[in-house]
């Protein structure tokens, strides 16, 4: 890759978060040994957010504080990084991370520094990126028609690398100004839908949109109740139909559980879905379409239609065979 | 209040495409069945309740891309839509967010919008990124992921919460005019009343040609459309049901995943 590369460090509670040393091996697998990093604050928690950058990757940090910072908020990200990438070389990688607030600011700050934007980034080709199109059944390679080019990467695709290789980084700590916004950020709410019965099974038989109507969620229940400490789980689209309440969601914007059996029936396997479940033990799927995603990240796929398929599981089992 | 929702056509299925790997494309089948994107279908009721409780909105509904698109918006209008927009392209359309975004700018721009909803992203790309760039362009604010939203008495801010990982949520108040990406369960979409589908049938949609909207060049290129990355050497279990069935509780067994 030509020119600077800048990672942009998201932070929670005072802490940089687990992706940002992900990012650090995107850059390395793009061929860059030194990327900045960089990180957004108020001037009370910039120094301590910015000293874990430098220590944990060694590499030099740039931390831009303003009073505007506080919470964050697209608008501030925007309104601060814009100027700062106007005036900075313009050939540039600005790598975020594929998270709620990555994905928040990255477009408007591309189209702010006339750049290319390109989401959900999973690996790279020949000065090209690669990312999931159409339900993760094919990948599309992308190549940045601008000089400047904002990057928001997949975490999951990337090992984490937050090993410093000798001495801290460089710390430099850029006042930002302090910027009256029009946006007013009133703090963060806990998640509605927790499920502590979810993250504590040790078996998830799940459900998808592949069931095909609600009156089949009686099929998941029945193949749950065989397993002892089981759950039942579901996919976005389940719960968006109405099928199950979302305390039963797994995925990036529901629960994240690792049991040791997930069983997922005609669930396909966006990327979305698979965030929340893909360190599970054993996990088995079974769906109609062979082309699913979900038989990419499965130990044992089944192709059958689940209608037929777990009366007959359930009966054989009874059954003793 | 004037509301501007952002729909886009997608395909029923993927199982539908065809895909060439030679030429590194994919193609729609012949089977391919159309409909609108279903996280737009929850950014359009979200825009028709919203003109439930303030009584003089208007919900314009906008899609780019080929002829074939005005069925889309005509669904729109049948779901209770006051007014479609067709920006119109010759032929199959593979635009990414930026052009659509540059084009419904320029389609927008001038007709007062003070809210544009857009779904969070599109099922087929999976960008994210048509609403947030068009705010850009438009310099309207903007929050992405919403999965409330209330506007305040006076018209003059919204305030809102983003859903973020592990399902909770960001509170924050944006001043209007802005965009919002809204997250899918937010509401339940309608079906289409009998009257609506009758005003819809008569209703004119208003036609642009994409070609006379001015856009800044494209910032990316699709260089071409892979196979999906390898993944787990996973076993497939073959057999006839039953063989597939007992060889599964057998795997689960001899996990200690199933009583005997």
């Amino acid at each position: 890759m030509n020119g600077r590369f800048f990672i942009i460090a998201l932070h929670e509670g005072g802490r940089v978060r687990e992706e940002t040393w992900r990012l650090v091996s995107f850059a390395r697998r793009c061929g860059v040994a030194d990327p900045v990093m960089m990180v957004l604050s108020d001037e009370g928690a910039i120094e301590q957010l910015a000293d874990e950058l430098a220590h944990r990757t060694g590499l030099d940090v740039a931390g831009l504080a303003g009073s505007h910072l506080r919470e964050y908020s697209a608008e501030a990200y925007i309104r601060t990084l814009v100027p700062f990438f106007r005036d900075a070389p313009e050939e540039a990688h600005i790598v975020t991370a594929h998270t709620s607030r990555g994905i928040d600011f990255a477009p408007q700050l591309s189209a702010g520094i006339d750049a290319c934007c390109i989401t959900a980034v999973e690996d790279v080709g020949q000065g090209t990126f690669i990312r999931s199109v159409h339900h993760g059944r094919f990948r599309a390679e992308v190549r940045a028609d601008r000089p400047r080019v904002v990057l928001t990467v997949l975490p999951e695709a990337f090992a984490p690398d937050d090993v410093a290789p000798g001495n801290p980084g460089k710390v430099r700590i850029v006042p930002a100004g302090d910027i009256s916004l029009s946006t007013c950020s009133r703090g963060a709410r806990a998640p509605v839908h927790a499920n502590m019965g979810l993250t504590r099974a040790e078996v998830i038989v799940s459900a998808g949109r592949g069931l095909g109507s609600g009156e089949n969620i009686r099929l998941v229940t029945m193949l749950s109740s065989l397993f002892p400490k089981s759950a039942l789980g579901a996919t976005r689209a389940v719960c968006d139909q109405g099928w199950l309440d979302y305390s039963h969601q797994i995925g990036s914007t529901g629960n994240t559980v690792s049991p040791r059996l997930y069983l997922a029936c005609g669930i396909s396997g966006a990327i979305q879905h698979l965030a929340g479940m893909r360190d599970s033990g054993m996990i088995v799927a079974v769906n109609t379409d062979p082309c699913a995603a979900i038989f990419r990240v499965a130990h044992y796929g089944i192709v059958e239609d689940l209608t037929t398929f777990i009366p007959l599981l359930v009966d054989r089992y009874l059954r003793g065979e | 209040m004037k509301i501007l929702v952002c729909i886009k056509e997608v395909y029923d299925s993927p199982e539908t495409l065809v895909f060439d790997e030679s030429a590194g494309r994919v193609t729609f089948g012949p089977h391919t069945v159309f409909r609108m994107n279903r996280y737009d279908e929850y950014a359009l009721e979200e825009a028709l309740r919203i003109r439930e409780r303030l009584s003089s909105a208007v919900v314009d509904a906008i899609s780019v891309g080929s002829p074939r698109v005005s069925r889309i918006i005509r669904r729109a209008l049948e779901m209770g839509a006051n007014h479609g927009i067709h920006v119109q392209t010759p032929g199959e359309t593979c635009l990414s967010a930026f052009e659509r975004a540059h084009l419904i700018a320029s389609a927008a721009r001038g007709r007062g919008y003070d809210l544009v909803l857009a779904g969070v992203m599109a099922e087929d790309d999976m960008e994210s990124q048509v609403g947030p760039l068009l705010a850009a362009v438009l310099e309207y604010g903007c929050a992405t992921g919403v999965i409330f939203e209330e506007i305040s008495a006076d018209g003059g801010r919204v305030a809102v919460e983003r859903e973020v990982e592990g399902g909770s949520r960001e509170c924050l108040t944006l001043a209007l005019p802005c965009v919002l990406t809204i997250q899918s369960g937010i509401n339940t979409p309608r079906y289409p009343a009998l009257s609506h589908v009758l005003r819809a049938r008569s209703s004119e949609l208003e036609c642009i040609e994409a070609s006379g909207l001015a856009a800044p060049p494209p910032t990316q290129g699709l260089v071409r459309i892979l196979p999906p990355a390898q993944g787990r050497q996973g076993e497939v279990i073959e057999g006839a049901a039953v063989e597939k069935a007992d060889k599964l509780i057998r795997i689960l067994r001899e996990h200690s995943l199933l009583p005997r």
